[in-house]
């Protein structure tokens, strides 16, 4: 496998374009849609069992790659806690004019609190921009996965993917 | 002395998982283990695991064995721990220190010997110096212990452990300066090296520590590019400040009592190293004596609970709680499930490690078959 | 290269054990006779592996034909009045 994520960690945007779950151009801008980055087959399936809609499909072998029908998809961001490698999460380039929604998968403490503003980060970590935390959902449900909401920019709407964790010195 | 049917040794998710499917079928069990709290590496284990609904993926490895404790409780399952099992003779004869303070002796009809793995070590000039340890040991020091072993951690090896322990490091407040892999290529699962590295965590491939400096602990870490064939490239070096390194670099099955007790031994590098030849029902080539989990190659805790299931049901119809016939069935369908779970990028290669195993056990069978004819 | 220790617990370094192949030993067993590495608290726990591995460097032989030193009980460290007592309940039995 070529390519960005066996060497730098993280998958490069044309791994993504080529997995069977990364949605197209048109799909991504269309409205909220749940995203899941899970290129490699490994032996993992909570993320079909988790929705609801039937949306998500691994199948039978449950080392098949995760694929999602954006059809279905409501996004309602239940698969987002469900996954145990923190690979789901949910955009909305519609959001507003200028601003992109992301909600995505945070296990640090301390968890920030809405109207924080947050930096936001590219999937190497690198800090892209300012956001705004919307909201900040950690029902018993997730098991400690909170699930953060943040609007920023979306000129930088598929770079975000995360923010940096808060540290307290 | 103790009579019993069936000793287990170690009580991680393949000794509690054995333990359980005994038990249940009407066996008398004594589950050993030598820490305070059964579980094995699960209470480790703060992540959500993967595996399919019915390994119970999605939940946290401490929660697992929460559950599998829970269970073991019902049952009644006679439990010793802080009872380390220092040696085993006549194929059934079980040495146990308890509470490091008195020597007992454990007869058993049948054992099971599933005491997981160790740490492989790396060297390298000041690899001695203290904040120099096996990953395995810093994730039981923030997990179990609640104590950080340093502020700024370096990770030698990106297979899952060391990506896994580097997030919980991460998460337990400590700055991870860099994860090593002396490959071209990242071990891990891509979805941990992805979560590690959207948190900021450099990732170099080809690169390995030459040396640790320090006085009386680590206080920076010369790094090393490596070529094709794993040979340090001079004037590649380049010197992090740490005060923590960690090395993931592989675990080896901890196979001293099946060794002890003559098992036959084959080498499989995919699984470990060494390791106790066994067939499909987890029997070593002693008579006596099943091994499951880690042991029997280094895997995962869902195969390692599968692997205990079958030595459990196959101890237990060999001491005559189970039928044959329903014996071979249950087993057919955790063989199904280990099929299942070996499988894709990952797995396949375990998967044909293992069918080797299986068939020097057959050759060996039916070598002996031969000789008793 | 600068020199290195492979077994922490006897403090036995990369040269004693590269010297001691050289002065004729060809097996783990034999490097720990000559070296007194692996002979420690973690009974080789720790090092077993990379003498192997300096062995068979060195050697030529195969890892995979490299038979692992001898094991024996005690495989845990214990006080020594507790193997007394365990040799006394084992003679009671027999
Ligand atoms: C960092 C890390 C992350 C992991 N993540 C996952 C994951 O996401 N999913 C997954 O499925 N697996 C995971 N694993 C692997 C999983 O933890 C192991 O494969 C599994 O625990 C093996 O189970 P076991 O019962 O064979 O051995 P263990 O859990 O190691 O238990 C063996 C027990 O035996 C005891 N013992 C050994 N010798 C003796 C003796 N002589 N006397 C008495 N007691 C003895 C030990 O102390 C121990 O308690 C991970 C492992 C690590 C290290
Ligand atoms: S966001 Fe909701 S509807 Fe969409 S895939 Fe996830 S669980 Fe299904
Ligand atoms: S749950 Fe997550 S890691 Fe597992 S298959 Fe689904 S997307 Fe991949």
């Amino acid at each position: 496998m070529k390519g960005s994520l066996k060497t730098t960690g993280a998958p490069s945007l044309e791994e993504l374009h080529n997995s069977p779950a990364y949605p197209t151009n048109e799909q991504l801008r269309k409205g909220p849609i749940a995203i899941i980055e899970c290129i490699e087959e490994i032996p993992c399936n909570p993320c079909e069992a988790a929705c609801s809609r039937g949306a998500i499909t691994v199948g039978e072998n449950i080392t098949s790659l995760p694929k999602i029908d954006f059809e279905k998809c409501i996004a309602c961001g239940a698969c987002i806690a469900a996954c145990p490698g923190l690979a789901i999460y949910i955009k909305d380039y519609t959001y507003s004019d200028t601003m992109a929604l992301l909600s995505f998968p945070y296990e640090y403490y301390p968890l920030p609190q809405a109207g924080d503003t947050v930096q936001a980060v590219d999937r190497h970590g690198k800090y892209i921009c300012d956001g705004k935390v919307i909201r900040v959902q950690n029902p018993k449900s997730n098991d400690h996965t909170a699930v953060i909401t943040i609007e920023y920019p979306n000129e930088y709407f598929e770079e975000v993917v995360s923010i940096k964790r808060i540290v307290i010195s | 002395m103790i009579e019993t049917e069936l000793a287990i040794v170690g009580a991680g998710p393949a000794g509690l998982s054995a333990a359980i499917e005994a038990r249940r079928a009407g066996a008398e069990v004594l589950l050993i283990d030598e820490n305070s709290r059964p579980g094995g590496q699960l209470f480790k284990q703060i992540h959500k695991f993967f595996g399919s609904r019915s390994h119970k993926a999605g939940t946290r490895g401490m929660n697992i064995g929460t559950e599998l404790l829970r269970e073991s409780k019902e049952l009644g399952i006679q439990t010793w721990l802080n009872g380390e099992v220092c040696g085993i003779e006549e194929g059934h004869k079980l040495w146990v220190v308890r509470d490091r303070s008195r020597s007992e002796i454990v007869k058993a009809k049948k054992i099971i010997l599933s005491t997981g793995a160790t740490e492989n070590a790396v060297p390298f000039p000041g690899w001695e110096l203290p904040g120099v340890m096996g990953a395995g040991a810093a994730q039981t020091m923030i997990n179990v212990n609640r104590v950080l072993p340093g502020k700024k951690v370096i990770m030698l090896g990106s297979g899952n452990v060391g990506v896994i322990v580097a997030y919980q490091l991460l998460q337990a407040g400590a700055e991870v300066v860099a994860i090593l892999e002396a490959a071209p290529k990242l071990g891990g699962y891509g979805v941990h090296t992805a979560k590690v590295s959207r948190a900021g965590v450099p990732f170099y491939v080809s690169h390995t520590i030459k040396q640790a400096f320090g006085t009386d602990h680590v206080e920076a870490v010369e790094i090393v590019k490596l070529d094709d064939s794993f040979k340090k490239v001079p004037g590649t070096e380049r010197t992090l400040e740490v005060d923590t390194v960690c090395l993931a670099t592989g675990l080896t099955p901890l196979t001293e009592l099946a060794w002890l007790a003559g098992c036959k031994f084959c080498y499989v590098p995919v699984l470990g190293g060494h390791l106790p030849i066994h067939d499909d029902k987890m029997h070593s080539t002693q008579p006596d004596i099943f091994i499951a989990g880690d042991i029997s190659g280094i895997e995962e805790a869902s195969t390692a609970m599968e692997e205990g299931k079958l030595a459990g049901i196959n101890a237990a119809c060999e001491l005559g709680y189970i039928a044959p016939e329903e014996a071979e069935v249950r087993s057919r369908e955790i063989w199904d499930s280990l099929n299942s779970l070996r499988s894709g990028y990952f797995g396949q290669k375990r998967r044909d490690s293992k069918v080797s195993i299986l068939q020097k056990s057959e050759e060996l069978i039916s070598y002996f078959k031969a000789m008793i004819i | 290269m600068c020199d290195e220790i492979i077994c922490r617990c006897e403090e036995i370094y990369r040269s004693e054990i590269e010297a001691a192949i050289e002065d004729g030993a060809v097996t783990v067993n034999e490097i720990k006779r000559f070296t007194r590495a692996g002979m420690g608290l973690c009974q080789g726990r720790t090092c077993r592996r990379l003498v192997e591995r300096i062995l068979s460097e060195k050697t030529g032989i195969p890892l995979s034909e490299i038979q692992p030193s001898t094991y024996r009980q005690p495989v845990r460290p214990v006080r020594s009045d507790l193997i007394q007592e365990y040799n006394n309940k084992d003679q009671k039995e027999d």
